[in-house]
């Protein structure tokens, strides 16, 4: 009955630990850290294009050229200091082990590794705003030339290129990958060796399939940008060519490079999301997952075509215009996996018994919102209709109304529901129906508007519109002030959360029958005491059975969980 | 249930964890190398005239390194022989003639890079550039960078094993010599694709 | 509210009618979607349905519904990709028939314009060449305006969103581009790739007007002094 039961000092307990919770904890954690610094920097840029020139509460001017670099990092700390942390890190790091009925990751010190390289990554990140020439501001894509150490970056000294903005986010984000990197490697392994005994393959709850899968597009589809970034980071310190035109080099290689792993990287960032639908919908619907077999294979062949889409990003950018048809192709035929997977899951919805209790709102809110992003993907995957649309506001609302969904309300779905599990406590529903409805409610004032200022050709990461008639016009002007103050109080909604966290976590701990397994799952990670110990499981379960078997009609138990035997 | 927890994956899968995690780091670096490569066939392909300057890569040099590496992978599978055997002597010996392999393989580059300094091609190459030869600057840049980067994954190789050699003194983790052979052949197989792109095709 | 801003160009419109055929996809496929997954919730809610019926996916008699509405996506799919092609080679190959060419280079910030000069060919001596911010390029109605994009330095955006058309400026690449204005104006050209500090204030301008102005535009230009021309462009 001994657990692995090693002593641990406080080092070893909660900063250097190698149990995958507190991973996990110190993953998410870091993520909503770097999502406060992330949405106050869209906090200052959106308050500066309603009131262009205007002294901004909480920071003062903004300059063109913090501007552009603020707009840079946003983008960059949204997509891979919170995004990946929170979705892929977070929650694989807090369920894979527990879902799969197992006591820690396959290697537990890369694992503790991995987190201490992220939060080298970002404070190498946070530095580059503080470093003479501030922090790099050609987008989070970084096109060269502009990115190479051209014309107002470049610094002769080694020393001085070595520590730029520009060297320091290149070298953040290829500390970022190393460390995803290692957790990827974790979590394959895992799940490959470590399940517990009677979990074949066709047993494991979507979410780790799914956090499987998105480790595996990633670690596949990264290498070609490490070796363009290491390209990049040389072109800017040491002087190379690789993407200066005058030396035969070419700056769309670096386009492809980038884009060849950033297209599947959004699909990196989507399946984790999905998975946590995945384990939610079935739960507050009292009715298994609808086509649990059918999903996978979506998946997997959305992993294939992930890869094969990439160019879609660079349809006006000269690539051959033959080329631009195979990728408008292939990034219109995208659509259908994905659709088939939201169409299974609102179909797990007809004929059930829902309950709309809190995480079950965000999940479908979720879906909701990501209706808007995914179909207007259809507009944009048309190489014709891009010629248009590209580098306009249509673009930047289409990827906004996906990963906010995606990141926010995916994580936050996953909260409202672990919550109890990893705590022992619970979260006010009161609260967490506020938070849920004001962040809906702002989210779409903050971006559905801008979806005509884009149609309108209003083109993006502009300071300031004054020279552009287009946008300096009724409406579109009054949509950008209203975007601003609904993005303002979306900013205060979050704050909602946190007091909930905060005063929740406050409390004692709540007794077992009310945490343990609230919602009455069937998956393995409920089995485990609220919170796990170290190790997870007393006794270790096996299991008997899938992971959605709600309703059985033969069955007088509402509920079939994985590890009972004898049902 | 039961206390220990019962792996279901011995019984179907039999993978043991290391080799299964050292597989997906060799996909990743092949991919990264891969992303390199690539790059340098798209650049090669757009200008011939490279080959004039792959006349200045070592042949006899690069040729020696080639055999080093592909002696030092099989020193590394006699290495895994002997500690399949558990005969830790042995498996010392013959790591230690795989990282010798690695270290000839080192020296040979460094004398190699010095007499291409010497002449001029860096990373840079700025004698090129100063008489407005741009291109022929850039096959140099892919040059030190492919190689480099290369000799810098056989340079961790040679730690890894160091460190392992000196873990097994006591008899434990000798399955560690085999998961350092996959990542060495993976270097070397790297090697295989490096050799002919930059010193062969002239 | 006009949803795009005045088209003027010969193929601007294919682009608007794509949009509206895509809208009417996109806009069957949201009502629906938004039904099937708000419903539920009311006619389903725990209260009106104690028990949920148990149903896997695995019987073809429910499965079908999912595998219809793929194969509904699908076609629509084919339908956009079958109709944009048309408009795609059209825009982005130059037409046969070119009366007009100028040169368009990009450059931290602003867009500039070289003219062909008198002999009317582009890259010899008496091209002329206007390099300020907030300059005009003037160019005839209903003509075939035929422009080679280049870049000085990093990557910038054209854009000219009265005729909907866009291509980056890449350096190391001269890229053909084209457009046939019908309307008389001045039309914003903006940079749609950030290039720096002052991207925001890269902004020129096209002239469409008649024949007669655009020659009388060309003559006083080609017989100014104090404008470079390409032997003096340095």
């Amino acid at each position: 009955m001994e657990l692995t039961s090693h002593q641990q000092s406080f080092w070893s307990k909660y900063i250097f630990s190698t149990d995958h919770k507190v991973i996990g904890m110190q993953y998410s954690i870091m993520g909503i850290i770097m999502a406060g610094v992330g949405g106050f920097l869209a906090y200052i840029f959106r308050y500066n294009l309603a009131y262009p020139g205007a002294s901004i509460p909480l920071f003062g001017h903004l300059s063109p050229l913090q501007y552009n670099a603020f707009v840079t990092c946003h983008g960059m700390i949204m997509v891979f200091w919170v995004g990946m942390p929170v979705l892929l890190s977070g929650l694989g790091n807090l369920l894979i082990p527990l879902m799969i009925g197992t006591d820690d990751m396959a290697f537990p010190t890369v694992n503790m590794l991995s987190f201490w390289i992220f939060f080298v990554s970002a404070l190498v990140l946070l530095a580059s705003f503080f470093v003479p020439g501030g922090a790099f501001g050609g987008g989070w894509t970084m096109y060269p030339p502009f990115s190479a150490g051209g014309y107002l970056n470049r610094s002769p000294h080694f020393f001085t290129a070595l520590f730029s903005g520009t060297s320091l986010m290149i070298l953040a984000v290829a500390l970022e990958f190393v460390a995803m990197l290692m957790g990827g490697i974790n979590f394959v392994v895992t799940t490959i060796n470590k399940r517990a005994k009677g979990m074949t393959a066709f047993r494991i709850p979507i979410l780790v399939w799914f956090l499987n899968i998105a480790s595996l597009i990633f670690m596949f589809s990264v290498g070609p940008l490490v070796a363009g970034a290491f390209m990049l980071l040389l072109d800017n310190v040491v002087g190379t060519g690789f993407y200066d035109p005058a030396r035969g080099g070419d700056p769309i290689l670096w386009e492809h490079l980038f884009w060849f792993f950033g297209h599947p990287e959004v699909y990196v960032l989507l399946l984790p999301a999905l998975g946590v639908l995945a384990e939610i919908i079935p739960v507050f619907s009292r009715k298994p997952l609808f086509a649990y077999k059918p999903i996978i294979y979506l998946a997997l062949v959305s992993a294939v075509l992930s890869v094969l889409v990439w160019a879609h990003h660079q349809f006006v950018s000269g690539i051959d215009p033959r080329m631009a048809t195979f990728f408008s192709i292939g990034t219109i035929l995208i659509s259908i996996p994905f659709a088939g997977i939201f169409l299974s899951f609102m179909a797990t919805l007809w004929g059930g018994s829902i309950s709309l209790k809190v995480p079950m709102m965000w999940a479908i809110g979720f879906i909701a919102l990501f209706l808007i992003g995914g179909l207007t993907g259809l507009y944009l995957g048309s190489n014709t209709f891009d010629i248009y649309a590209h580098d306009t506001y249509f673009v930047v609302t289409h990827f906004h109304y996906t990963l906010f969904p995606d990141v926010f309300f995916g994580f936050f779905a996953a909260v409202y529901f672990w919550f109890p599990k990893f705590t022992g406590k619970t979260l006010n529903s009161a609260l967490g129906k506020l938070h849920f409805w004001c962040t809906f409610f702002f989210f779409n004032g903050t971006w559905f508007l801008l979806f005509f200022n884009g149609l309108h050709g209003q083109h993006r990461r502009i300071n300031d519109y004054a020279d552009f008639s287009l946008v300096m016009q009724e409406p579109y002007m009054t949509f950008e002030k209203i975007s601003t103050v609904c993005a303002i109080l979306l900013i205060l909604s979050q704050f909602i959360f946190l007091y909930n966290l905060f005063t929740s976590l406050a409390k004692a701990k709540k007794p077992t029958a009310e945490v343990k397994n609230p919602w009455n799952s069937s998956t393995l990670e409920w089995v485990a005491s609220s919170p796990p110990p170290h190790g997870n499981f007393e006794k270790y379960p096996e299991v008997y059975r899938g992971a959605y078997e709600y309703s059985l009609p033969d069955s007088k138990e509402d509920f079939l969980p994985q590890s009972e035997s004898g049902l | 249930m039961s206390t220990k927890q019962p792996h279901l994956s011995l019984e179907v899968n039999k993978v043991p964890e290391g080799r299964l995690g050292v597989w997906i780091l060799i996909a990743g670096e092949l991919v990264i190398f891969g992303g390199l490569i690539a790059s340098y066939l798209l650049s090669r392909l757009r200008y011939p005239q490279w080959s004039e300057m792959t006349v200045h890569t070592s042949t006899l040099i690069g040729a020696i390194n080639t055999v080093v590496l592909l002696c030092s992978s099989y020193t590394i599978v006699r290495a895994h022989e002997a500690a399949q055997k558990l005969d830790v002597a042995k498996v010392t010996r013959w790591m230690s003639l795989t990282v010798l392999g690695g270290l000839i393989f080192l020296i040979d580059k460094s004398i190699e890079y010095t007499r291409e300094i010497s002449e001029g091609f860096t990373f840079t190459s700025p004698q090129l550039q100063h008489s407005g030869n741009y291109v022929d600057s850039l096959f140099w840049s892919y040059y030190y960078i492919m190689t480099g980067l290369h000799s810098l994954h056989v340079l961790v190789g040679m730690i890894v094993m160091i460190i392992i050699m000196v873990q097994i003194k006591k008899g434990k983790n000798l399955h560690r010599v085999e998961l350092a052979g996959m990542y060495w052949h993976m270097v070397d197989l790297i090697w295989i694709f490096l050799f002919p792109l930059l010193y062969i095709a002239k | 509210m006009q949803i795009f801003p005045e088209n003027v160009s010969t193929y601007g419109q294919k682009i608007d009618d794509l949009f509206w055929l895509t809208s009417i996809f996109v806009g069957i496929a949201f009502v629906i979607s938004l039904f099937v997954l708000l419903y539920p919730l009311i006619k389903n809610n725990h209260s009106r349905t104690p028990k949920a019926q148990h149903m896997t996916g695995e019987k073809m008699k429910h499965f079908k519904w999912i595998l219809i509405a793929l194969v509904l996506l699908l076609g629509s799919d084919f339908v956009i990709l079958y109709s944009e092609h048309d408009a795609w080679t059209e825009i982005e190959n130059v037409p046969a028939k070119a009366d007009v060419h100028v040169g368009i280079t990009a450059r931290q910030w602003n867009f500039i314009f070289t003219y062909p000069g008198p002999d009317g060919i582009l890259g010899t001596a008496d091209d002329v060449v206007i390099d300020e911010m907030n300059s005009s390029l003037h160019v005839p109605i209903n003509k075939n305006v035929v422009f080679e994009l280049r870049s000085q330095d990093v990557i910038h955006g054209f854009f000219l969103a009265n005729t909907r058309l866009k291509q980056d400026a890449v350096p190391g690449r001269t890229q053909l581009r084209w457009f046939n204005i019908t309307k008389e104006g001045k039309y914003d050209i903006s940079c749609t790739q950030i290039c720096g500090i002052l991207h925001s204030k890269m902004r020129n301008f096209v002239v469409a007007e008649s024949e007669e102005k655009y020659k009388h535009y060309t003559d006083s230009l080609y017989n100014a002094t104090g404008h470079k021309t390409a032997t003096t462009n340095n």
